[in-house]
């Protein structure tokens, strides 16, 4: 049955072309090939055009019945007539031609039904039952259709089993035989009203032009909207598939309905359809449409590709029509742009459509070629390497062809005739230079070509005289349904150029998807707001419109003044070339920027660029594809982009030296000095070149180049100093100073401190911020903030560093507990002096006061520089001799010295009970001072020196431990020993000072904290025995290495180092000079003590030392 | 058995009528005709006439497993066809003398597959 069926259908078309042209031959065609199925068709087609059908059969009973019918009553008669009177008329019929469409078609049909019977009469016997029913149901579907009246299709019904089983019938004894007569008088009646004739002109006027037509004309009529699909429709499922097979999917289903066609599990559903495509949305499904959704699964089961279990989709009835849009492919015209994607080598390259052929599915077209005219095949071949047809490699830029060159390269392959200038060059045409090639229609991209003006221009150009004949008619119609890449922005003055709103002028105020709204401002529309799809829009402008062109075409960015316009094309006047352009108004934007573009590419106007490695430039002018540099030697060159190596940018910090030596930066106003005296603002610092900006200039933009040398500032940015003998400020060229910024000139911050941060664990106040005046204690450092646990609230907050005043423990005064001087304390003197403020430089730099210029403290004065160094406490520092005093020049720290000598010591003794600690132990670093801190040590020294000095002592000795430690430390112990050496004299409150005294002798051994001195001293006071030897030893060692380990004071080392012997010669002198001396002493001594006091590190030595004390 | 599959290897040369829309293999037009035009058409054995009837440019291919009960065959005003493969739509214009011909001669309406006739709905 499968392999028959469409044979039969073939028949079946036949015996309806029979109608217009019939032959007799189909008849018996039909009478062989008619088989249930090709009834089951026929009747269907009847009953979807049951008018037609009745009419004839009416018709024909009508003319035949007036001869016959009384004669022959039953209708069986009747039929057997009917028959043999068709098919009588069927031999007229072929003779009448065309005329009698109507007739014949009536007839066909009778004959066919009749010979069905005739044929398969007993076949049909057996299934008339069945089919009946069947047929009955599918005449009620066809009838919500077509609406036709039910007492037509009851006739139809009867007359169908009527005729199909006239001996059954005949047999049966005329089972219809009352419904018969009825249908026998209302023909009459028929008849009888309307003579034949004139029923039959009727009917042709009626059906003539469609009954021809069965094939697909018939269904042309019917209007799309008649047949949108109803409930009694099968439903369509979509149901995925894989992607890119549904064409393949769509065959399989149809191998097995073919397949199973006739046996007993026949395919269940209608029909299959996919509307995939790489482009389509549709993609990875097929819809399937079918009764029930479990037909589907039966038909796809096992199908390849497709995947029924998964989720089907039942389309929505009112959603159906949309599977099977067609929306037509636009024509191709001649001149319209397309682009190829066919060969490979011209994917992507724009073609003009020359002539399309008639079935529109051929296109000659013309491009460049991309030719190499062999080139890559010989170098190929040279290389030896076979050519891979999938790889097409590097492309050959677009030229136009080129005989010359193909002759020299293959003369072989070149025919063609030079008049016309049409070539055939290994297989390809070319014309005018152009290659000419027909090409299929689906290997070309016909929507969305937008072709560039430029590339257009390259078509355009190629006319013989070289005039530009650019239609930019077709043009526009090639961009026209590019429109989606017409942007509009709020603001943009649009014209309704299309549509029901035609004429209509507005301002876009929302742009949303491809809806624009607009506010209109002429007309009688105007100030409402309106909606439009952007497709009916274009930019409108008016003569004298200041534009810029923003795209699409090579003009792009070009500026100037609309001059014409001409529907969507806008002529305008370049502000930049004073030349016209014309381009499309899509293309076009109000202009709020004058003048030319001033930027190509990455590169702007006044951008500063290397030209070469050892030549920067200044671009002073740019154009369409190159610019004009100013190079640092004040030669002008046009570059192309390509040209430049890179853009320099801009260095804000960039800083150069006026011929002042005032330092310019950039934006300065600086003139030339001499020459013109050209004034301008820098734009630009390179190395010795400045770039100077003149509005006083057009030459080069008003760009000029000179030497930083050359230049005298008029205004610097920001009102800075301009004062020609302030210099420049070198703090700020200090990279030692940079990198700490926090340091400022009048004074180090304390050296960068390493190990634990001193901060810890002391108690502060805060001085700053929300936190001001709460006391706390720091829990955590970094370098700039503490974490300080409060007192007053249980929180621990972040405090900068600088923000806290850091507290005594116990007494709350504010100590310094960065401060050197905190174990200088110790070494105090010394050492503090050094520690604190003049940090490890001063001494050098330093004031250069001559004095001690080592120790020189600035202000301090000569006197105790070393001591009293930054503050007053150089004053003091006689007060060492105080003792008392001394205690002041420490600061906090010392503080706790301050306490009367004796006191202070006793202070001292604070400090080994703690309080110094801190500043100890910061001094400390070295471990030497923790053993200070701790007393540890301490007590040692306490031992020694409580031994000599007593209390005094004792107290100090934490101190003196302190200073011994290092043995810095003895240095610096002996400078205790000095300065109660002074003590003494100063009040000699303390019988220790006696001791103390004998210490100054050591005094002069303070000087010796110098290894010289040290050993002097030594010998010295109560010292005597232990000192010396330790001293001496420890301290030469001890010095260096206390200071080199100090790593804060990198330079302190070289001070050290100076300052030492001369202080060692000092001690010497101080030594001799005893009390009195002792202010001298000092002096050598703060050296000495200075570094002993730094030199926590000998400590170790120190520790010896008290060991030895003890 | 199943003259309307169409291996992928051979769908390359497939055409489309652009009467009625049949999805056949060129082979087939050319040996068999178009089955529901062949009439006026006369494809068989005819390349010329192929060439200029069917069209290689078709999308949206829709099998027919019953062409009467089919909505879409309706709504593609394909019943009354036979069962087989058709396209949804065919690119291409039909010549105009055949068109003629086939309007008047045979009294019929052209309809184009190639999406024109839609928009007129």
């Amino acid at each position: 049955m499968a392999s028959s069926a469409p044979f039969q259908f073939a028949g079946d078309s036949d015996s309806d072309e029979d109608n217009f042209n019939p032959a007799p031959a189909d008849l018996s065609d039909d009478e062989n090939n008619a088989t249930t199925k090709r009834a089951a068709v026929m009747t269907d087609r009847r009953e979807s055009n049951p008018a037609v059908d009745n009419d004839i059969i009416d018709e024909e009973e009508d003319e035949e019945r007036p001869s016959k019918s009384a004669s022959k009553p039953t209708p069986d008669d009747e039929e057997e007539d009917e028959n043999g009177d068709e098919e009588a008329e069927d031999g007229e019929d072929g003779k009448n031609g065309d005329d009698e469409e109507d007739e014949e078609e009536e007839d066909e049909e009778e004959e066919e039904d009749d010979e069905d019977e005739d044929v398969h009469r007993h076949r049909r016997k057996r299934r008339k039952d069945h089919r009946a029913a069947f047929f009955d149901i599918e005449a009620e579907v066809e009838d919500e259709d077509e609406a036709e009246d039910e007492e037509k299709e009851g006739e139809e019904i009867e007359d169908f089993i009527d005729n199909a089983h006239p001996d059954d019938i005949a047999e049966s004894g005329r089972l219809d035989d009352d419904r018969r007569h009825r249908e026998l008088d209302r023909r009459r009646e028929l008849e009888a009203s309307m003579d034949a004739e004139k029923q039959a002109e009727i009917l042709r006027a009626r059906y003539g032009k469609r009954a021809p037509a069965r094939g697909y004309g018939e269904m042309a009529v019917v209007p799309k909207r008649l047949l949108l699909p109803s409930v009694d429709d099968p439903g369509i499922w979509a149901v995925r598939c894989k992607e890119g097979k549904e064409r393949d999917v769509v065959f399989s289903i149809m191998r097995r309905i073919e397949e199973r066609a006739g046996s007993k599990d026949e395919v269940p559903i209608t029909a299959a359809f996919e509307r995939g495509g790489p482009n389509s949305v549709m993609k990875g499904y097929i819809y399937v449409e079918a009764r029930r959704q479990n037909d589907i699964m039966i038909a796809l089961d096992g199908v390849l590709d497709v995947y029924p279990r998964t989720k089907m989709i039942l389309v929505e009835l009112k959603d159906m029509p949309d599977l099977l849009r067609v929306t037509k492919t636009p024509n191709l015209e001649p001149g319209a742009w397309v682009r190829l994607k066919k060969p490979a080598k011209h994917a992507g390259d724009l073609a003009q459509v020359l002539d399309v052929t008639e079935n529109g599915l051929e296109a000659r077209v013309r491009f460049i070629p991309r030719l190499d005219y062999g080139v890559r095949d010989e170098m190929a071949a040279a290389a030896g390497k076979r050519k891979r047809p999938g790889m097409p490699g590097p492309r050959p830029p677009q030229r136009l062809f080129s005989e010359v060159e193909a002759r020299k390269r293959n003369p072989r392959q070149l025919q063609g005739n030079p008049q016309t200038n049409t070539w055939t060059y290994a297989g390809d045409d070319f014309e005018n230079g152009f290659q000419v090639k027909d090409i299929k229609i689906q290997q070309l991209d016909v929507k969305n070509v937008n072709p560039t003006l430029e590339e257009v221009t390259k078509f355009a150009s190629g006319s013989e005289d070289g005039t530009e004949n650019l239609d930019l008619k077709a043009l526009a119609a090639s961009l026209k349904d590019g429109s989606t890449n017409v942007t509009y922005v709020p603001g943009d003055v649009i014209e309704v150029y299309q549509g029901e709103q035609r004429g209509v002028v507005g301002k876009a105020v929302n742009v949303q998807g491809d809806i624009v709204t607009l506010r209109v401002t002429e007309g009688e529309l105007a100030g409402q707001t309106i909606e439009v799809p952007n497709k009916g829009l274009r930019k409108r402008f008016k003569a004298g419109d200041h534009v810029k062109v923003i795209g699409g075409s090579r003009f792009r960015d070009e500026v100037g003044m609309v001059v014409k316009i001409v529907d969507d094309r806008i002529t305008l006047l370049t502000d930049q070339t004073n030349t016209e352009i014309t381009v499309f108004s899509k293309d076009l934007r109000e202009a709020s920027d004058i003048g030319g573009q001033g930027s190509l590419g990455q590169y702007s106007l006044l951008d500063l660029v290397q030209l070469d490695p050892t030549t920067v430039g200044c671009i002073v002018k740019v154009d369409r594809e190159s610019m004009v540099v100013l190079d640092q030697n004040g030669d002008t060159r046009q570059v192309m982009p390509s040209q430049i190596a890179n853009k320099l940018p801009k260095r804000k910090l960039a800083v150069a030296a006026d011929r002042n030596g005032s330092e310019i930066r950039l934006d300065d106003v600086v003139r030339e000095y001499g020459g013109q005296q050209r004034q301008g603002k820098i734009i630009h610092i390179h190395r010795s070149f400045i770039f100077l900006h003149s509005h006083a200039t057009t030459e080069n933009a008003g760009v000029y180049v000179t030497r930083a040398g050359n230049v005298t500032t008029i205004a610097a940015k920001g009102g800075r100093s301009t004062n020609p003998n302030a210099g420049p400020d070198l703090s700020t060229m200090n990279p030692a100073l940079k990198r700490n910024p926090a340091a400022n000139s009048n004074g180090m911050q304390p050296p960068k401190t390493f190990g634990r941060d001193r901060a810890l664990g002391q108690t502060i106040s805060v001085r700053k911020g929300g936190y001001k005046g709460l006391m706390g204690i720091v829990k955590d450092t970094t370098d700039t903030h503490a974490r300080v646990e409060l007192h007053g609230k249980n929180k621990i907050v972040t405090v900068p560093k600088a923000d806290l005043i850091f507290k005594d423990k116990v007494s709350g005064k504010t100590i310094d507990i960065y401060s050197r001087s905190g174990r200088g304390g110790f070494g105090a003197p010394g050492g503090g002096g050094y520690g604190d403020r003049n940090g490890s430089r001063t001494p050098m730099a330093g004031n250069g006061g001559e004095r001690t210029p080592a120790w020189g403290a600035p202000k301090s004065v000569a006197r105790t520089p070393a001591w009293g160094r930054g503050e007053t406490s150089g004053s003091r520092t006689p007060a060492w001799g105080d003792g008392s005093r001394t205690v002041n020049p420490y600061d906090g720290s010392r503080t706790a010295y301050g306490d009367g000598n004796r006191t202070a010591y006793g202070g001292a003794t604070s400090y080994a009970g703690g309080s110094r600690t801190p500043a100890w132990s910061s001094s400390a670093k070295t471990p030497a001072h923790d053993g200070f801190g701790h007393g540890s040590k301490t007590p040692a020294y306490g031992a020694g020196s409580s031994g000599s000095s007593n209390d005094p002592w004792g107290s100090k000795t934490p101190a003196y431990g302190a200073s011994a430690p290092t043995p810095g430390a003895s240095g610096p112990s002996d400078s205790w020993g000095y300065t109660p050496g002074p003590g003494p004299s100063g009040g000699g409150s303390s019988s220790s000072h006696h001791p103390y005294d004998a210490p100054t002798p050591g005094g002069a051994g303070f000087g010796a904290p110098t290894p010289g001195a040290l050993n002097a001293p030594t010998p010295g006071g109560a010292y005597s025995a232990p000192t010396p030897a330790a001293l001496s030893a420890p301290t030469p060692g001890a010095w260096q290495g206390g200071w080199g380990s100090a790593a804060d004071s990198a330079p302190t080392p070289a001070a050290v180092g100076a300052p030492t012997p001369g202080a060692s010669g000092i001690g010497g002198g101080i030594g001799g000079g005893g009390g009195g001396g002792g202010a001298s002493g000092y002096y050598g001594a703060p050296t000495p003590a200075a570094y002993g006091g730094v030199p926590e590190t000998p400590a170790a030595g120190g520790e010896m030392r008290n060991a030895d004390d003890d | 058995m199943s003259e309307n599959y169409v291996a992928p290897a051979q769908q390359r040369y497939l055409r489309a009528c652009m009467v009625c829309s049949i999805v056949m293999t060129y082979a087939r037009f050319r040996d068999e005709g178009c089955p529901n035009c062949e009439e006026f058409l006369h494809l068989q054995g005819s390349p010329d006439q192929i060439d200029s009837c069917t069209s290689q440019v078709f999308e949206g291919l829709i099998t027919l497993a019953d062409p009467s009960r089919s909505w879409v065959a309706k709504w593609q005003r394909l019943d009354g066809y036979v069962r087989g493969v058709y396209a949804t739509k065919v690119s291409g214009q039909l010549p105009d003398d055949v068109r003629t011909s086939i309007e008047e001669e045979y009294r019929t309406t052209y309809i184009p597959r190639d999406g024109s006739a839609t928009e007129a709905d």
